[in-house]
C-alpha cells in the first residue's frame, strides 16, 4: 500500500480490473517496448512502438511527420533516435548500459472523432468523469468527441549502475517522473505526475506487469501529484496515466488528451 | 520495403481529419473471387497477435517466442482467431476459416517480424455487397477489397475493430441504366436546395423580393444559374479549389447582401446582375462539396453533373414559384407591397445572412 506521508493518494489492487477490461476500448495507450530493457554495453537496442490496451499492443511504424522528440538519454548526453520512416522497430541506438537511460517520445498532435457514447466509455475508462461533467454543463453531452491526442512515452534501460537522473522531469507537457530509479531493486514505485511541468492532482494512474496484465493497480495523484504502488512481482511495467484539457479557440478539436506512459523492468534482485 | 511504400502512400492517401489512431503494421487484402468464396490475406505483428489470442483464452502471456513456438500458438488458437474475422454478405455473417500462411521472426532485431494470415470462407449466390471487420487489431489499418468480377480495388480505413462500409459486388450488382443514374443526381440536386439548402433557399428568395417584375428575376437567375454551373464542374474536376472554411462565410454574406440590396432600391442596378454572378460562383463551389464527398467514378461525373444542375434548377424554380404564389400572386398590385411584405423579408433574410456569417466564421 502507499507510503507513509501520502494519505491523501488512494490505491487500489483490482484484482479483476473489470471496469478497464470490460468491452471494447475506444482509445487506446501507447507505450515504448524496446528490444531489451537490460542491454550490455555497446550492443544495439530496437525501439519498438505500441499502441493498445492492457500491455498488448500493435507495432507502430516510425512516422517522423509525427514525431515530436524521439531521443535517448544516457551516459549524460542525448541523442536523437534514427530509423526510417514506415518501417518497425521505429528506431536504433547503440546502447552505452553503463547506467540507467532513459528514452523518451513526444508526438504532435492528431485529431480523432468519437460518438457520444464511445466517448464518455472512453472518458469514464480512463478515469476523466470531471470531462464528462464539463461537457454536460457545456450542454454537449450528445455532440461527438472532437480530440487531439498527444503521446508523451518514456522507457527506462536498465544499466549496470543505477541513475538520479531518470528522477528528473523531460520537460513534456505531460509526465510520470520516478522519484527515484525503479530499475535498481523491486521496491514500491513512487513517481509524480506533471502537467506543464507542475505538480497535477487527482490524476488516474494506473500500473500494469506485462506477463499478467490482468492485475492492474490504481492509483490518484495527491496535492502534490505524487502517487505510488507497491509492485508485487518483478517484471516489465507500464506505468501509464491520461489528462484531458479544452482545446483553445482556434482548435479543429474541443478537447486535447495528453497521454503519459513510462516504461522499465523492475529486476528480481536489487543491482 | 514494398511494405514501407504502401505506408508512406497509404498516410498520404488518408483523408484529413479521419478518425484515426496511430495506423499500425496490420494490412489486410480482401479478394472476391470468381468460385463464389472468398479470401482475405491479414498481414500483422506475430507475438502482439498470439497475446491478444492468449488473453481471449484465458491463457498465460507469452513473450520472447521462436518463430516455431510462435507458429505453432498462433495455429492452434485458429479457431479463436476466426470468430473475430467478422465478414457479413449483406449483414448475414460467413463462416471463417484461418490459417497461418507465413511467419517471420528475423535474429535480426532492425528487420521487421511479422504474420501472414490467409482467411477464406464461402460468399452466397446472389449477395450484393460485403462488409469486413477485424476485431484484433488497435490501430488503424487499411483493408483493399478487390473483385475477381471486375470494378477497381478500393481500400477503406478502419479504425481498430471498426466495421468496414459495404463493398458491392460487382457480379451481382446490376448497373443502373442512364436515366436511372440521372435520375438518382436530378433527385440529389433538388434535394439538396430544398429542403436541405436554406443558405441557398434564402439567395433565391433574396433575388426574387427584389422586385415584382419578371425580367429582372430572370436575368438575376441566369445570372446565378451560369456562374454555380461553371464552378461546380470545375470544382468537380479539381480544376478550383477553396476550403469551406472560406466558402461558407462567403455564402452566408451573399445572402445578407442580396437581401440589404433589396431595401435600398427595388430596381435591377447595373452591378447586380455581376454580383449575383459571383455569388453565384462560390454557391457552385458549396454545391460541389456533396458531389465531391460521392467520388464519383470518372465516367459517371458528366450524367451527374447535368442531371445534379438540372435538379438545382428545378429546386430554384419551386423556391420562386412558391413564392410567387404565396405572396406575389396575391398582392404585388398592392401599394404596400414593398413596405410590409419586400423589405421586412428581406430584413430578416439579411438578419439570417449575417447571423450566419458570423457563426461560420467563429463557430465553424
Amino acid at each position: 500500500m502507499t507510503p507513509a506521508g501520502s494519505g491523501a493518494v488512494r490505491q487500489m489492487v483490482l484484482a479483476a480490473a473489470a471496469l478497464l477490461l470490460a468491452g471494447s476500448v475506444q482509445a487506446h495507450d501507447f507505450w515504448i517496448e524496446p528490444s531489451t530493457f537490460h542491454p550490455q554495453p555497446g550492443t544495439t537496442v530496437a525501439v519498438g512502438l505500441r499502441v493498445g490496451q492492457n500491455f498488448v499492443g500493435d507495432p507502430v511504424p516510425r512516422f517522423s511527420a509525427l514525431i515530436e522528440q524521439f531521443v535517448i538519454r544516457q551516459a549524460g548526453s542525448e541523442q536523437p533516435i534514427g530509423g526510417s520512416d514506415n518501417i518497425d522497430p521505429a528506431g536504433f541506438f547503440r546502447a552505452d548500459g553503463q547506467s540507467t537511460a532513459v528514452i523518451a517520445y513526444r508526438s504532435i498532435g492528431s485529431y480523432i472523432e468519437l460518438p457520444a457514447d464511445k466517448f464518455e466509455d472512453y472518458l469514464r475508462q480512463y478515469g476523466l468523469e470531471r470531462i464528462i461533467d464539463l461537457r454536460a454543463g457545456r450542454g454537449e453531452r450528445a455532440k461527438p468527441g472532437r480530440e487531439r491526442f498527444y503521446r508523451f512515452a518514456k522507457a527506462l534501460l536498465t544499466g549496470q549502475q543505477h541513475s538520479a537522473a531518470v528522477a528528473k522531469p523531460l520537460g513534456f507537457a505531460y509526465e510520470i517522473v520516478p522519484e527515484d530509479d525503479p530499475t535498481a531493486r523491486l521496491a514500491p514505485f513512487r513517481g509524480r505526475i506533471l502537467y506543464d511541468g507542475k505538480p497535477l492532482a487527482d490524476a488516474l494512474v494506473v500500473a500494469i506487469l506485462h506477463s499478467d496484465p490482468s492485475a492492474q493497480l490504481t492509483a490518484r495523484s495527491d496535492a502534490q501529484g505524487a502517487f505510488s504502488f507497491a509492485l508485487p512481482h518483478a517484471g516489465v511495467w507500464l506505468i501509464k496515466s491520461v489528462h484531458m484539457v479544452r482545446a483553445g479557440f482556434f482548435s479543429d478539436a474541443d478537447w486535447e488528451s495528453l497521454w503519459a506512459s513510462l516504461t522499465f523492468e523492475a529486476p528480481e534482485t536489487p543491482r | 520495403m514494398i511494405r514501407g511504400w504502401f505506408l508512406a502512400a497509404a498516410l498520404l492517401l488518408m483523408p484529413c481529419g479521419a478518425q484515426a489512431h496511430e495506423i499500425g503494421t496490420t494490412q489486410v487484402h480482401f479478394t472476391l473471387q470468381r468460385d463464389h468464396s472468398w479470401s482475405a490475406t491479414i498481414i500483422t505483428g506475430p507475438q502482439a497477435l498470439a497475446n491478444k489470442l492468449e488473453a481471449e483464452t484465458g491463457q498465460p502471456r507469452s513473450s520472447n517466442l521462436n518463430a516455431d513456438t510462435l507458429r505453432a500458438e498462433i495455429t492452434t488458437l485458429a479457431s479463436v482467431l476466426a470468430n473475430h474475422i467478422d465478414v457479413r454478405f449483406d449483414g448475414v455473417g460467413s463462416p471463417v476459416h484461418v490459417t497461418v500462411a507465413q511467419l517471420e521472426l528475423p535474429d535480426d532485431i532492425t528487420l521487421p517480424s511479422f504474420v501472414v494470415l490467409r482467411a477464406s470462407g464461402p460468399m452466397p449466390e446472389h449477395a450484393q455487397a460485403v462488409t469486413w471487420r477485424y476485431g484484433l487489431v488497435y490501430s488503424t489499418y487499411a483493408v483493399v477489397f478487390a473483385d475477381e468480377d471486375g470494378g477497381s480495388p478500393v481500400t477503406q480505413w478502419l479504425d481498430g475493430d471498426a466495421m468496414s462500409r459495404p463493398f458491392p459486388i460487382a457480379a451481382n450488382v446490376r448497373p443502373l441504366t442512364r436515366f436511372e443514374i440521372a435520375a438518382q443526381y436530378l433527385q440529389l440536386g433538388f434535394l439538396h436546395i430544398v429542403p436541405e439548402g436554406l443558405d441557398h433557399i434564402l439567395f433565391v428568395l433574396g433575388i426574387f423580393f427584389l422586385t415584382t417584375k419578371l425580367k429582372p428575376i430572370l436575368v438575376q437567375v441566369t445570372a446565378f444559374t451560369i456562374a454555380h454551373s461553371v464552378t461546380l464542374g470545375l470544382t468537380m474536376y479539381g480544376i478550383v479549389s477553396l476550403p469551406s472554411r472560406v466558402v461558407e462565410p462567403l455564402i452566408a454574406l451573399s445572402v445578407a447582401y442580396v437581401a440589404i440590396e433589396n431595401k435600398m432600391t427595388s430596381k435591377l442596378k447595373p452591378w447586380r446582375p455581376a454580383v449575383v454572378f459571383g455569388f453565384g460562383l462560390l454557391h457552385g463551389m458549396g454545391f460541389a462539396g456533396v458531389l465531391t464527398e460521392l467520388r464519383l467514378p470518372r465516367a459517371e461525373i458528366i450524367p451527374a453533373l447535368i442531371s445534379f444542375n438540372v435538379g438545382i434548377e428545378l429546386a430554384q424554380l419551386t423556391v420562386i414559384a412558391a413564392a410567387f404564389f404565396t405572396v406575389a400572386f396575391w398582392y404585388r398590385d398592392k401599394w404596400w407591397y414593398r413596405a410590409r411584405i419586400a423589405v421586412p423579408a428581406s430584413a430578416a433574410i439579411a438578419a439570417t445572412g449575417l447571423f450566419w456569417t458570423v457563426q461560420r466564421v467563429f463557430w465553424a
